[in-house]
């Protein structure tokens, strides 16, 4: 879980002046969230795995220029969720080296049939229900975060429930 | 799905944890002054490199930009190189060898070539032929194959292997000559040989790097990458360099993301080496008409200059630095601690084209 503001303030200050510690600690507040953000969109762990690991290290080359006064959080999901949309774009480009190369996705032990429906959503459509529903962003966050319309992020919401409800009922 | 859990997760989260604390310790913090200095100083260079393009006058703003960073003072040849050990180069002036006192030995006019472990024979490619060279250019053996390419060398004194490019597939042969065969499908990159025990040999397909077990005849490891340019391993094997044209990335043996670099926009990475002896990788960055040599994640400025850098190559002791500048048709060599620099121009004249680096052998 993430820390409060102020924790992570004063976690990101020190972290600038090369406290250990107390990076490793904003990696552990926010390692979760990112990799189950990669894992909802991209649904291969080593990919999310892969992707949650270079955002946390894109924040270490750019630590010393963040602003503390912003909260992390946002920061480091907007690199998460827009690598693991532009895997999953690539993937579906190239389905048959997939098959050789990425292991099988693995299901989680529960819940196991909205992930599956998840799953057919496509990628952009995934992002936003992940960052809606998992991260709980607002849609006017998400529409920063993702640099669209509030309307688009509205409509790939409405869609992506729309989609869910029916195949679940 | 607030309560979602991902499979893995702890191990990923430990997994990841050793590699980004391993890029957070070996960053190097930037104080106020240096943060907002910087952006001033690449402005100044930046409308330098503008002068120097658009105006006659702004030839002397080359001029004292090379002053700035030393070769000023190049020698007008080759004299000797700053450490020793042996250079191979190749180019369409031929193949040469340059010795520490600067005496250079023509092989013959090959395309490619590289080192024998130990610096005793050269194999290099020509026509379609890959040929196995002594140190006086005399051929050992030839092993007629499709437009070879790349050699690379490695093993012990009694018992070598040569990977290979051919027709668009790796090769391996002995030493000797004997006993070649066909690995795969590969993609135009040089292969690289892991060091120490164990024969793996990184090479590139279009989408893949693969690491490949020569004993066992078998991938060891496969990962994702767009087009691979150049692959090195660090000289303790345990992390594999990859230069690609969204930047660089590190891989461990696992195929865990060790380090990476994406340049920003408008700037490429041309080439990067492994530091000897450690996990720290030097970068040639290219932004419009001007190259720097950088230090990774530490943000440190080894080396800059205006046009394009092509190599970097370190002397086998490890102490000095090796850049390529065709743009000032010279050789930089740059020594860290305690800092110097030592250039030497007019390579192209003494080599009949301006030439690749092979490899810097051996170190007496």
């Amino acid at each position: 879980m993430a820390g409060s503001g102020r924790d992570e303030r004063a976690w990101v200050r020190r972290a600038q002046a090369g406290s250990v510690s107390d990076f490793e600690a904003l990696f552990r507040a926010h390692w979760g969230r990112a990799y189950r953000a990669a894992y909802l969109v991209v649904r291969d762990s080593a990919a999310a795995e892969d992707i949650a690991q270079e955002a946390f290290l894109a924040a270490v080359r750019s630590l010393d220029r963040f602003d503390r006064r912003r909260p992390f959080g946002p920061w480091l999901h907007r690199i998460v969720v827009n690598r693991a949309i532009d895997w999953a774009r690539a993937r579906a480009l190239r389905p048959e080296a997939e098959a050789v190369d990425a292991p099988a996705p693995e299901r989680p032990g529960r819940d196991d049939e909205l992930l599956q429906e998840l799953e057919r959503l496509t990628p952009e459509h995934r992002a936003v229900i992940v960052l809606r529903y998992l991260l709980e962003y607002t849609p006017g966050e998400i529409a920063e975060l993702l640099e669209l319309p509030r309307g688009t992020v509205n409509s790939r919401l409405r869609r992506g429930l729309d989609h869910l409800k029916e195949r679940l009922q | 799905m607030k309560d979602f859990r991902a499979p893995g997760e702890s191990e990923a989260a430990k997994r990841s944890w050793q590699v980004v604390r391993a890029a957070y310790e070996t960053r190097e913090p930037v104080s106020w002054p240096r943060r907002h200095a910087r952006p001033l100083v690449a402005g100044a260079l930046v409308a330098a490199a503008v002068a120097a393009v658009l105006s006659p006058q702004g030839r002397s703003v080359v001029h004292s930009l090379r002053k700035a960073v030393g070769v000023e003072h190049a020698q007008t040849s080759l004299f000797s190189l700053p450490a020793h050990g042996r250079l191979l180069v190749t180019g369409r002036g031929g193949t040469w060898i340059v010795r520490a006192d600067g005496s250079r030995r023509r092989l013959g006019d090959y395309q490619d070539a590289a080192w024998s472990p130990h610096g005793i024979f050269v194999a290099a490619t020509h026509g379609n032929e890959l040929v196995a060279l002594n140190q006086h250019g005399d051929v050992r053996w030839t092993l007629a194959r499709r437009a070879p390419r790349f050699p690379a060398w490695t093993g012990t004194r009694t018992d070598t292997r040569i990977a290979y490019l051919s027709g668009g597939r790796l090769r391996v042969v002995a030493g000797d000559g004997t006993g070649d065969y066909e690995v795969g499908p590969a993609a135009l990159v040089a292969p690289a040989w892991r060091h120490g025990r164990g024969r793996l040999l990184a090479y590139a397909r279009p989408a893949r790097v693969i690491v490949y077990s020569v004993d066992a005849r078998a991938s060891f490891l496969v990962k994702r990458f767009q087009g691979a340019r150049k692959l090195e391993w660090s000289d303790d094997g345990r992390l594999l360099l990859v230069v690609g044209p969204r930047g660089v990335r590190v891989f461990g043996l696992q195929g865990v993301l060790f380090s990476e670099d994406h340049p920003p926009t408008g700037s490429v990475d041309v080439d990067a080496a492994f530091v000897p002896g450690s996990h720290r990788v030097v970068v040639i960055r290219a932004t419009g008409s001007a190259s720097k040599v950088e230090l990774l994640n530490a943000r440190r400025n080894l080396f800059s200059g205006t046009g394009v850098f092509r190599q970097l190559v370190y002397s086998p002791d490890g102490r000095w630095l090796l850049i390529s500048w065709p743009t000032a048709n010279q050789w930089v060599f740059v020594h860290s601690h305690p800092r110097r620099i030592v250039g030497a121009a007019r390579i192209s004249n003494q080599f009949g084209a301006y030439p690749r680096v092979a490899f810097w052998c051996c170190a007496r």
